[in-house]
């Protein structure tokens, strides 16, 4: 993996679901999401850390959007991957898949 | 729909990056509207708090400042100090050297301070730890003693609940220093040993590295030694435990087997030793000082947290006075432990003061330093106002406000004290091991955040005086009429410039004639006659056996190889007269005896106590003290114990007419006096001359010997080998007692040296103050000395016209100084007993070196202006 394109594994949750919501993707969606999938709680401080910095590395990209019931008027903040944020994830699986490969064949069957 | 509560967003929106607040908030508002509908209203705004306080972090929070403009004013401020650097090259290099040289001195100063500060305060239970003194009547006011009868500590663990721990602590009463011959198999090594009662290792923090500490103090036969001795004796601390070492010291001696072993002290304690043992074998070996009578032990204790030394002090004294009636109250009282480094002198029972005076001079002598260094900033740049006005215009027009001007101005300050500091760090890198070999210290400049934060708050705080000035001057201007070339009132900004330039001047003028006053009186402690000789004295420590036991004194036992030793020292070539004293000499460590009674002794001269060293034959003739009536001591008589001496100042104490052959009732016997001698001055000339009584006895541990003026090379190598043969193994350490007369004035002398240097810095900072005041006046005047010249004026008037200006603001500078500086000396004076006196050579001596460093400082610059050529200057526009 180059350097630079290294990722977390919570950025990589966070950009995966933002995948996962496609055209709904912002704050409350993205964290719901998370909360669902993961089963863990997710605060909003946590995520628009993350988010930011997602948008700031060229991962995701962010467009303001129309705004909906309940927000006081305040628009939404919709992300999307980038190319390049795709390309670091399908790096990360191609890392995770080649570890798996290498793995003796009877280990798991330990596990399970 | 319940409204979302307002103060979160608030919040938020005051801390949010503007960019990304927005959407933020809509996000938090549609959770909030989920929550009140899934969980109530109660809990979605505990849940809003949590998310707009978990929030707040570093990549959310926006820059302080409201406008978003900071960034770009700071570089441009910035840009325009760099301008200004290069556009005025002269006035930045003096201004960058008087800031760091000024901030070199006040570094090195609080360096200084800040270890004096540290000293002793190293142990875990500083602030609870206090030692313990009590307070003795003499006539002269209440003496104070640190050492305290030894069952006090006990007493106190035991009876009073507010103690945790309480330690007694002899030192083997400094005889022969308290070093004693420590041996194994292979090698004997000098130790300085200490002897301490159980918790000793509880009070003090001194690291035990290994072994049991606790049971070493219990238990006679085992011992703890030092880190540095292990390794020397046995190389390596966990090797020594377990061995076995042979004890040699004249006041006990035994084998002893090491049960633990610690670090060895740092320098900034006041306790150093190598060695330590349990108390008693100072019980056993000495029938006095199991006494509540007797002070032989320094009693150390720890408070439990909360307690007031306050209202703890009487309960001491109250259990004292329980245990042994003969004390009236409050005689002993406790002051903190760290405390005694820096407030250490006892005046009349009450602490007065001590290092601390010259921690606190040092301190103000780096304010004063700093200040000189921030006043020439000030002068220049509001000097340099004439050049900027146009700059300060211009942007005033174009709507700059008056509080961004001063920000300009402080920015540049600010950067200038920086560039100071740092090359005042580097520079207090160079001169740190002089500065070290000056000032007797191990400084190195710590690198810790408290430091640094430090170094940044003196920074800040040098631009910020610097700067201020001019940066409310310069800003006040009114575009209009410094456009139209204008100068604004040039009378009040004069009068600031002059008024700093007198203050600079009034504090060097005061540093001068205080190092002069400082050195010549100690000048004159050095020469002066104390009614003893102490010339060609040496003094040293008999490191064998003088007694056959400790307390031998009142039992008349001497020793044979002492009484052969002293008898063939006498009998060396060279050596004049040779003498013995119980322990010390007449500088300090004089020993003390009260209960003296006589006929017709009133109730109130009951409890004086009296000056009583304790010494041998010739001890009057080898001091040189002048002999008024009677004999002194001598073998034809066969004198003893009950024999003794008086000085005028006892005889007239006592009252008596002819005190020869008359009897003074003392320990229990009568004593008769043999003769009086001449007073003279003890100890340093911080002390009264108190009454004395001479005790005699045949030997006593520390040996004075007169050397004939002129055979000290010859003789001192002839002693050496006499001690070689009786004290096989033990070094020869003497010392010369008009060194050790000096030494009791270390800390002054230290502290002349030091502030010479640090007075010389200020010195030149101010000079270049005025030297940058001079260039600058010098040029802006061209003009006008052009005109006076091509109208007839010689170089010497115009010298005269430049130079006089600034004479006049020199003299008023002495005009405030002097009676300031007077006042100062001979307050400082009034601590000695004899001293200089002031006369106007200490004055005028100042003033006039001070006016002639000016007259140099602008000569040079008044005559290059008056050289100038007229032609050159006026065809310039």
């Amino acid at each position: 993996m180059r350097k630079g394109s290294k990722i977390g594994e919570f950025e990589e949750i966070v950009i995966l679901t933002v995948g996962i919501l496609g055209d709904n993707a912002y704050g409350v969606t993205i964290k719901d999401e998370i909360e669902d999938r993961v089963q863990r709680e997710v605060s909003v401080g946590a995520l628009q850390t993350t988010l930011r910095r997602l948008e700031k590395k060229g991962f995701l990209s962010a467009k303001q959007g129309d705004t909906s019931a309940g927000r006081g008027g305040r628009p939404k903040l919709y992300f999307s991957i980038t190319p390049y944020g795709k390309k670091a994830i399908q790096e990360s699986r191609d890392v995770r898949n080649s570890l798996w490969d290498a793995l003796p064949p009877g280990l798991l069957n330990e596990i399970a | 729909m319940t409204s979302p509560p307002k103060w979160p967003f608030r919040l938020l929106k005051f801390f949010c990056k503007r960019a990304y607040h927005l959407d933020i908030e809509g996000d938090l508002m549609e959770l909030y509207e989920r929550r009140v509908q899934r969980l109530g209203p109660k809990k979605a705004k505990q849940k809003l708090w949590k998310d707009v306080i978990f929030l707040f972090r570093p990549s959310m929070i926006r820059s302080i400042s409201p406008d978003l403009n900071t960034s770009p004013m700071l570089k441009h401020h910035l840009q325009m100090a760099f301008r200004h650097i290069s556009q005025d090259k002269t006035s930045f290099i003096i201004n960058l050297t008087g800031l760091s040289v000024g901030l070199t001195a006040v570094l090195l100063i609080l360096l200084w301070v800040q270890d004096e500060w540290q000293y002793d305060k190293f142990h875990a239970n500083d602030q609870q730890l206090y030692s313990t003194y009590q307070n003795y009547d003499r006539p002269s006011g209440a003496h104070t003693t640190e050492r305290t009868p030894t069952p006090l500590a006990q007493a106190m663990a035991e009876e009073l609940p507010e103690v945790e721990y309480a330690v007694a602590v002899n030192d083997l009463f400094q005889w022969r220093n308290g070093l004693g011959l420590l041996s194994n198999e292979d090698q004997a090594i000098e130790a300085k040993g200490l002897i301490a009662s159980e918790d000793f290792f509880k009070v003090f923090s001194f690291d035990v590295l290994t072994g049991n500490s606790e049971q070493t103090m219990k238990r006679k036969d085992l011992i703890a030694i030092s880190d540095q001795l292990a390794k020397k004796l046995f190389s390596s601390a966990d090797n020594a435990l377990g061995k076995s070492l042979e004890w040699d010291h004249s006041g006990f001696k035994g084998l002893f087997q090491i049960n633990a072993v610690f670090k060895l002290p740092p320098a900034n304690s006041s306790l150093q030793f190598d060695v330590v043992f349990s108390i008693d074998h100072l019980l056993d070996n000495d029938q006095w000082s199991g006494n509540w009578t007797n002070n032989y032990a320094r009693t150390y204790f720890v408070l439990t947290p909360g307690t007031a030394i306050e209202t703890f002090n009487p309960k001491i004294d109250q259990l004292l006075s329980n245990k042994e009636d003969k004390f009236r109250s409050s005689l002993v009282f406790a002051e903190p432990f760290s405390d005694q480094y820096l407030h250490g002198r006892f005046e009349d029972g009450k602490v007065a003061g001590g290092r601390i005076a010259y921690v606190r001079l040092f301190l103000l002598l780096a304010a004063m330093i700093l200040v000189i260094a921030c006043i020439n900033f000030m002068n220049l740049s509001t000097a340099k106002a004439s050049i900027k006005m146009k700059e300060i215009g211009v942007k005033k027009t174009l709507g700059a406000s008056r509080s961004s001007l001063a920000t300009q101005f402080l920015t540049e300050s600010i950067l200038l004290a920086f560039m100071g500091l740092t090359l005042a760090v580097q520079l207090s890198y160079l001169l740190l091991p002089f500065f070290n070999r000056l000032a007797d210290k191990d400084i190195s400049i710590p690198l810790n955040p408290a430091f640094i934060g430090g170094l940044v708050a003196i920074g800040i705080l040098t631009g910020f005086v610097a700067g201020s000035y001019p940066a409310l001057y310069l800003s006040g201007f009114r575009p209009i009429t410094i456009l139209r070339g204008k100068l604004p009132t040039l009378f009040g900004e004069l009068w600031v410039r002059k008024g700093l330039v007198v203050f600079q001047f009034s504090l060097s003028l005061l540093l001068i004639t205080a190092l002069l006053v400082v050195n010549d009186q100690i000048q004159f402690i050095k020469e002066k006659q104390l009614g003893y000789e102490r010339d060609n004295v040496i003094s040293f420590q008999f490191k064998g056996e003088v007694y056959d036991n400790w307390s031998g004194l009142r039992d008349g036992k001497s020793n044979e190889t002492f009484y052969r030793f002293m008898e063939e020292l006498r009998n060396t070539p060279g050596i004049q007269s040779a003498s013995t004293i119980s322990f010390g000499n007449l500088l300090d460590k004089i020993a003390g005896q009260s209960g003296v009674s006589w006929q017709g002794q009133t109730e109130e001269e009951k409890g004086v106590a009296f000056k009583s060293p304790v010494v041998g034959y010739d001890f009057i003739e080898t001091m040189g003290i002048q002999l008024k009536e009677g004999r002194t001591f001598s073998p034809e008589f066969k004198d003893h114990y009950h024999r003794i001496m008086l000085n005028e100042s006892a005889v007239e104490l006592i009252g008596l007419e002819n005190p020869v052959g008359k009897i003074l009732r003392m320990n229990g016997g009568d004593c008769e006096i043999i003769g009086v001698v001449e007073n003279f001055q003890h100890g340093s000339l911080y002390d009264m001359i108190e009454p004395f009584i001479f005790r005699f006895d045949i030997n006593g541990g520390n040996v004075l010997a007169k050397i004939q003026a002129g055979t000290l090379a010859e003789t001192l190598p002839r002693l050496e080998e006499l001690h070689q043969a009786f004290l096989p193994g033990r070094a020869f350490e003497y010392t010369f007692l008009d060194d050790d007369y000096l030494a009791l004035y270390k800390s002054e002398t230290q502290v002349a040296v030091l502030s010479k240097y640090f007075a010389a810095l200020a010195i030149i900072v101010s000079c270049l103050g005025l030297f940058g005041l001079t260039v600058f006046t010098a040029e802006r005047r061209r003009k006008e000395i052009s005109i006076r010249k091509v109208l007839g004026a010689s170089i010497y008037t115009i010298m005269h016209l430049l130079s006089f200006s600034f004479t006049k603001v020199v003299l008023a500078a002495v005009l405030i100084a002097t009676p300031l500086a007077y006042w100062v000396s001979s307050n400082w004076l009034k601590n000695f007993s004899e001293g200089i006196s002031l006369s106007p050579y200490y004055l005028l001596v100042p003033s006039l070196s001070v006016l002639l460093l000016s007259w140099l400082t602008i000569s040079y610059q008044t005559y290059r202006a008056a050289r100038v050529n007229p032609s050159h200057a006026l065809q310039e526009q």
